[in-house]
């Protein structure tokens, strides 16, 4: 009898101090986000009115499971006591049972088992592993005991993941628009150029440049060098250096010069093997073709930029080109062959780096005239109607920044709202 | 055939990896992944490529005894040597007492920040010979340079009356026209960059290709 | 005096390089210390740290090699200080491969400096090769991106790890980075996608590429280079410096900004008497 006593006295005492300054959690809905991947949940809930004082509430803690299963899960990280939403990344898709809970102020952290030491073996650490799962276990239920004995939690809601196949938020599709009106405008001005319409471009000085210090290589007797920068193939930039490659070898091998290729990665010196291979080729001077000319130095940036700068040192070039993608390097490559009274011609669309090529280079080229580059020295019809049509799409982007600057200063920000990329 | 298979294989996978910035689908996002990681596959295995043409287009140099020969044992000696305290380590190789930790330490790190530091005097012998008030733009830019370079540093903020204004200049100027004309850049090359790879993708550029006949 | 002056313009680089080297040597050996001003962006992120509550756990990505270390290391430094000082967890990885065994010597010495706990208070997951796709695979489950950290133990089972599967299951994540792939790479790849609160600390070349997305929101700071390293570490320092006894700390980009004063002025010296001197022979040449 003393013993029920206590425990009543224990219990009414208790139920005095932790009545919860937090609010029921109710209306608890997980739904799919739009353009899901078919593993996320978005959830959301309300706060119901607040009931009398207790105990202080840390922060709220989502549970999650199976609807076959019985023992919870906790997922994420605490979130804050305020928090009406959050998400969830599921390890399958189906449907999944979530509940949240409060946690306070006084409840105590998470047990863990004794620390293994650093030579445990693998049974002693998936004994480790399971002690610490059983703890966890507990130490949910606990929380879920009390948190319902206040009142502080929500009920058990469902969601079902839902996978797309298409991202719908309006930015994507007006990416997706945006790249199928350049493919479409590139067949479109590729089909006029095939009928013989002439399509122009402005001329650019530093690419005339280039035939002209081939030019200059071949009555100095001097090599041509060219940098495709220090970038992996898969970035845009050493593509386009690879395609311009192609142009410059040809010319090389015309001239009946001698061209040096510096390369950083090992993949681009295989595929600027094949392309300056090609390039002899097609000139129809496949023997002056020489493979350690196109050279592997070090996948290390300075370690390849000392290489570089040792081969113009050594190999003096009469023509340095550089394009592609390239860093801190790039002044240090630049000065050494203005040391060298090399011409350079360098392009990039490198942001960072295009002061020092002004500063250091006869001839840059900057942005997107990188990728005019190829199209330009080829004069192919079907390469040059690919300019028009970017080009086209610019003054549309151009006209669509103007517009966008406009509504929004006077607070209508539908243009900025419909361009946002998210999710 | 030679060129149809890498065309088509460009083409497909080209639009798939297009594909994976508007499908969300868990499993193509799956597939994507497993594409990129081929492709690290590759890149990897096109470093035993790059080894073997160091090797190739250096040692008959040292071997014929051709010009500055000397410096092309080194780096052999080197790439060797680098090689051997490195596969020695094994994962441990950057704990302290490792060879290679000390070759690290006491090798790299020198040597690579030796380079960098040579842009402090490329910097400055590049700004002394370009930047030449020879018309207004080249009159603006000098300006400009000028002043952000001052205004960067704490001797700028220290000069009596301006100092205050110089940093706000200085913001200004990073701020306004120069993140304007980055942006320009930035919006012209990615559309640049959408015209090269749908021209790659659509088999309009072959020259990347390489292949022997025209 | 024309012929001098035609001299200086064409004069050989070398003797520029001298003036370069005394401009940066006399400096360290005889500093004047210049007060500075903190800049928002600097201090938007000291700010956001100092909302931290302890417990909480960071993510840094440490991108940088020796080259940019001098730029870099007093931020990386002043910025683990700043974490342990509050008691907030630090989790490192890296996409560098030149970075983890310069980076993780002064992660476990500041660590000791506090008395944190590796496995529990800190970790460095070690080098991630991939570029963008490692971001991507980081950003979604850090720990599938990193199965062991540099120690070989199972990322999974460090305590510090426990909850943290997604790089938005941080309270924060630094960017350390001094190009590519850096911060960048993580904010046209993850930030927006995840949400994700996000800073950087960066070369002072690659500032200015990242002050857009700092006008965005994208990032909740920026510091760049030198300057913004030191005004970073005056924050730490001043607040939680040897006067309080938390940290015993050497302001390194503080000291080094008397070296950048000098260069910075000799730089526009050269320039200035270089035009001087072109726009009196230009004038004498014409007439």
């Amino acid at each position: 009898m003393m013993k029920t006593l206590f425990r009543t006295c224990i219990l009414f005492m208790s139920l005095l101090s932790t009545a919860a300054t937090a609010a029921p959690i109710d209306n608890l809905t997980i739904v799919p986000p739009k353009a899901s991947s078919g593993l996320n949940l978005s959830l959301s809930w309300t706060f119901g009115e607040a009931t009398t004082s207790g105990p202080e509430v840390l922060g709220l803690r989502l549970l999650r499971r199976l609807p076959s299963e019985t023992e919870w899960t906790l997922v994420g990280e605490p979130l804050a006591p305020d928090t009406t939403a959050t998400s969830d990344t599921v390890p399958e898709t189906g449907t999944w049972a979530y509940k949240l809970v409060s946690v306070y102020t006084d409840t105590p952290e998470i047990p863990k088992p004794e620390a293994l030491s650093e030579d445990a073996s693998e049974e002693e650490q998936a004994s480790f592993d399971a002690e610490a799962a059983q703890l966890r276990t507990a130490w949910v239920q606990t929380v879920i005991e009390r948190s319902d004995a206040l009142g502080d939690d929500s009920d058990m809601a469902t969601g079902t993941t839902k996978a797309s196949w298409l991202n719908t938020n309006p930015g994507h599709l007006l990416l997706l628009a945006l790249i199928a009106l350049v493919g479409g405008l590139m067949m479109v001005y590729t089909r006029r150029a095939q009928r013989g319409e002439e399509i122009y471009i402005r001329r650019i000085p530093g690419i005339d440049a280039i035939e002209e210090g081939i030019g200059r290589a071949t009555e100095m007797g001097k090599p041509v060098l060219y940098v495709p920068g220090i970038d992996d193939l898969q970035d845009i930039q050493t593509i386009a250096s690879m395609l311009i490659l192609g142009q410059v070898s040809k010319t090389v091998a015309e001239y009946q010069s001698d061209l040096i290729v510096s390369c950083c990665i090992p993949i681009v010196r295989e595929v600027a093997d094949e392309v300056v291979k090609a390039g002899y080729f097609q000139a129809g001077h496949p023997d002056a073709y020489n493979a350690s000319n196109i050279r592997f130095i070090s996948s290390e940036q300075f370690a390849f930029c000392a290489g570089t700068n040792g081969i113009m040192l050594r190999e003096k070039p009469a023509t340095n080109i550089y394009f592609g993608r390239f860093f801190a390097e790039s002044l240090i490559l630049a000065e050494t062959g203005f040391v060298n009274r090399s011409i350079q011609i360098a392009g990039t669309a490198e942001a960072t780096q295009l002061p020092f090529f002004v500063a250091a280079c006869d001839y840059t080229l900057i942005g997107e005239e990188l990728f005019a580059v190829s199209a330009y020295l080829s004069k192919d019809p079907r390469l040059v109607s690919s300019l028009k049509a970017s080009d086209i799409v610019k003054v549309l982007c151009v006209a669509a920044l103007l517009l966008g600057t406009v509504l929004h200063s006077m607070g209508n920000t539908f243009l900025v709202d419909l361009f946002k990329i998210s999710g | 055939m030679k060129r149809t298979v890498p065309l088509l294989a460009s083409f497909i996978i080209g639009l798939v990896m297009v594909g994976e910035f508007f499908i969300p689908h868990h499993q193509y996002r799956a597939m994507t992944n497993e594409f990129l990681e081929w492709g690290l596959i590759l890149s990897a295995g096109a470093f035993l490529l790059g080894l073997v043409n160091l090797v190739q287009v250096n040692l008959p140099k040292v071997q014929r005894r051709d010009t500055d020969w000397q410096y092309k044992a080194i780096m052999l000696v080197a790439l060797v040597v680098t090689l051997v305290i490195g596969f020695a380590g094994g994962t441990a190789r950057q704990q302290p007492g490792y060879s290679y930790k000390w070759f690290f330490d006491y090798v790299f790190v020198p040597l690579n920040a030796t380079m960098f530091a040579l842009l402090a005097f490329y910097i400055a012998s590049a700004a002394f010979r370009a930047f030449r008030a020879r018309n207004l733009e080249a009159t603006v830019l000098l300006s400009a340079a000028i002043l952000v370079m001052i205004a960067r540093v704490p001797i700028g903020e220290s000069i009596p009356v301006v100092g205050d204004y110089l940093p706000q200049l200085m913001n200004w100027i990073m701020d306004v026209p120069n993140t304007a004309a980055r942006r320009a850049i930035f919006i012209g090359a990615a559309l640049g960059a959408i015209a090269t790879g749908l021209r790659v993708i659509l088999g309009l550029e072959r020259s990347h290709l390489g292949g022997g006949e025209s | 005096m024309i012929r001098q002056l035609i001299r200086f313009q064409n004069m050989d680089r070398r003797w520029i390089f001298l003036g370069m080297a005394l401009a940066i040597v006399v400096p360290l050996l005889a500093p004047i210390n210049f007060p500075f001003k903190i800049d928002e962006r600097v201090e938007a992120i000291y700010e956001k740290i100092e909302s931290l509550e302890a417990g909480d756990t960071v993510f840094i990505s440490a991108d940088f090699d020796p080259a940019s270390r001098p730029e870099l290391e007093p931020f990386y430094r002043a910025n683990l200080h700043h974490f342990f000082a509050k008691d907030v967890k630090v989790v490192i990885g890296s996409l560098w491969p030149f970075a983890p065994p310069m980076v993780n010597p002064w992660l476990e010495e500041i660590a000791a400096d506090h008395g944190k706990v590796d496995g529990e208070d800190f970790v460095f997951l070690g080098f991630k090769d991939g570029k963008e796709l490692a971001i991507k695979l980081i950003a979604d489950d850090v720990v599938k991106a990193f199965p062991k950290d540099l120690k070989e133990r199972d990322t999974a089972t460090l305590p510090i790890m426990e909850g943290k599967r997604q790089l938005q299951d941080f309270a924060l994540m630094m960017s350390v980075s001094a190009g590519f792939p850096g911060t960048r790479e993580y904010v046209l790849q993850v930030q927006g996608q995840y949400n994700l609160d996000m800073a950087s600390a960066t070369t002072a070349v690659s500032a200015p590429d990242y002050v857009p997305y700092y006008k965005s929101n994208q990032l909740f700071g920026l510091s760049g280079g030198m300057p913004g390293s030191a005004q970073y570490e005056k924050l730490v320092y001043d607040k939680y410096g040897n006067d309080s006894g938390l940290i015993n700390a050497r302001p390194i980009a503080t000291q080094a900004l008397n070296v950048l004063n000098m260069g910075h002025l000799f730089i526009v010296l050269l320039i200035l008497m270089g035009n001087v001197a072109f726009f009196l022979t230009r004038n004498i040449e014409e007439a």
